[in-house]
């Protein structure tokens, strides 16, 4: 309980940062709306019926916008030497990465919402399918791609490499995700039954947590010398 | 209370940046630890604190060895550092509050302020830090590191961009933890000041312990050779 609480600390002073600041967001946001924009420009829809790769799109935008984020995770941190006093109060290191994977999160979030709305607008895709159920199968995929950006955002901080070496770390991780997370949110937007959903969604959920226990675990050796 | 280093190594790859460095500083006590860039100095303190594993050799407090990895340890231990640690987009008083949140002093809504008021700070507790100068910030740390009442203090040139305000203020607090029984570890490249604060000087000089001797009487010409060449004495 003592860790959920810690951590619930560290993602509300990491939005609050994050929101003071916006730096982070609006380069994110910043993002999806070219990208959605680009991939409406560049789609013949003519050829390509639209509804059958929106999803695809959202969710390579949603891929590369988080990886945006999460590259700038630890920069507040790093700023004036904050983790290093983080790091010598009583808080587990798990609970660091949980609190800072949950406001990875909540601007993931952010940018999925708009990546899906921008894409179906720019793609004149109507009746998109289940808001719900769009959030079923986005929830776990996002929980992955948050824990994942966070783990491998500190271990890029840690390389002379910088964010260079993110996306080289965190793509083939995130391979499955995407594979499933895509196939689910298509069939969402072709409003199949969801017993043809349901299984991409469990998959989805196996990822996220095995990411985000697998993360936890292993933070402490990366945030320690 | 006692903290206490035995046959302390660290290395960096190749570099050897800590050689077999025993030490013991009491409670009520400063001892201030000097040497030249490159010495071990802050690597000597990250060893103390935990916040580095050393690859050979112990650090106990009162006999019990200490750990980095231990929540009970880092409950205990504070560090002021050049750089403030500080978020800049929050207030100072949203910087204490979470910090000592993180301490477990959420209940205790005046612990900011008390440790604002120890630092003559109070009236920066609404000021963003960014908006703060450097003396102010440093302030702040401070009141920061006081927050959950230390038994181990470390700094690390704190006295780095302070103005002599803040400066007086600093060598009030640590008499102050000095008369609290706190272990304080001071690292610094100011000979004079790090003297007449201290109780006992530490000199380091490319990993080794050089010089370990009573600060009282002591002159900074007096460690200077130590910081060169053929200085060597434990006393």
């Amino acid at each position: 309980m003592m860790s959920l609480r810690w951590a619930r600390l560290i993602a509300w002073k990491d939005l609050q940062v994050e929101f003071r600041s916006g730096g982070r967001l609006l380069a994110m946001i910043a993002f999806v709306v070219l990208a959605c924009f680009l991939f409406a420009l560049a789609l013949d829809r003519s050829l390509v019926p639209a509804r059958n790769v929106a999803a695809s799109l959202a969710w390579l935008t949603i891929l590369f916008a988080a990886t945006t984020g999460a590259g700038r995770t630890f920069d507040t941190e790093e700023e004036d030497g904050a983790f290093r006093h983080l790091l010598l109060t009583p808080v587990s290191r798990h609970a660091i990465f949980l609190g800072k994977s949950a406001a990875n999160l909540v601007l993931v979030w952010i940018v999925t919402i708009l990546a899906f709305v921008a894409l179906t607008s720019f793609l004149g895709v109507r009746d998109a399918g289940s808001i719900a159920r769009h959030g079923a199968v986005l929830l776990p995929g996002t929980i992955g791609l948050a824990a994942v950006g966070t783990f491998f955002g500190l271990m890029s901080r840690h390389s002379s490499l910088g964010d260079t070496l993110l996306p080289v770390l965190t793509f083939p991780l995130l391979v499955p995700v995407i594979f499933f997370g895509a196939t689910a949110s298509g069939r969402v937007l072709t409003e199949r039954p969801w017993a043809e959903i349901s299984g991409s969604v469990r998959l989805l959920w196996a990822f996220a947590i095995g990411f985000v226990a697998v993360g936890s675990v292993l933070f402490r050796y990366l945030a320690e010398e | 209370m006692r903290l206490s280093a035995r046959g302390l190594v660290c290395d960096y790859g190749p570099t050897r940046a800590l050689d077999r460095v025993d030490l013991d500083a009491f409670g009520g006590s400063i001892l201030a630890v000097f040497g030249p860039n490159g010495a071990g100095k802050t690597t000597l303190l990250r060893a103390l604190s935990g916040e580095r594993r050393p690859d050979a050799g112990d650090v106990t407090l009162n006999g019990a060895a200490v750990s980095g990895s231990d929540p009970a340890w880092r409950a205990r231990v504070a560090l002021v550092s050049h750089r403030t640690g500080l978020y800049r987009k929050l207030t100072v008083g949203e910087n204490l509050a979470f910090f000592g949140a993180l301490h477990g002093l959420a209940t205790d809504p005046h612990a900011g302020f008390r440790a604002l008021e120890e630092v003559e700070a109070r009236d920066l507790a609404d000021i963003p830090v960014e908006k703060l100068s450097r003396g102010q910030r440093q302030r702040a740390a401070l009141a920061r590191s006081l927050l959950h009442d230390p038994d181990v203090l470390f700094l690390d040139e704190p006295f780095t961009g302070l103005d002599p305000g803040g400066a007086s203020t600093l060598e009030a607090m640590l008499q102050a933890r000095r008369e609290a029984d706190t272990v304080v570890v001071l690292v610094t490249h100011d000979l004079e000041r790090g003297l007449k604060l201290a109780d006992r000087a530490l000199v380091l000089r490319r990993g080794r312990r050089v010089l370990d001797t009573e600060s009282s009487g002591r002159e900074a010409e007096d460690l200077l050779p130590f910081f060169t060449a053929g200085g060597n004495r434990v006393e």
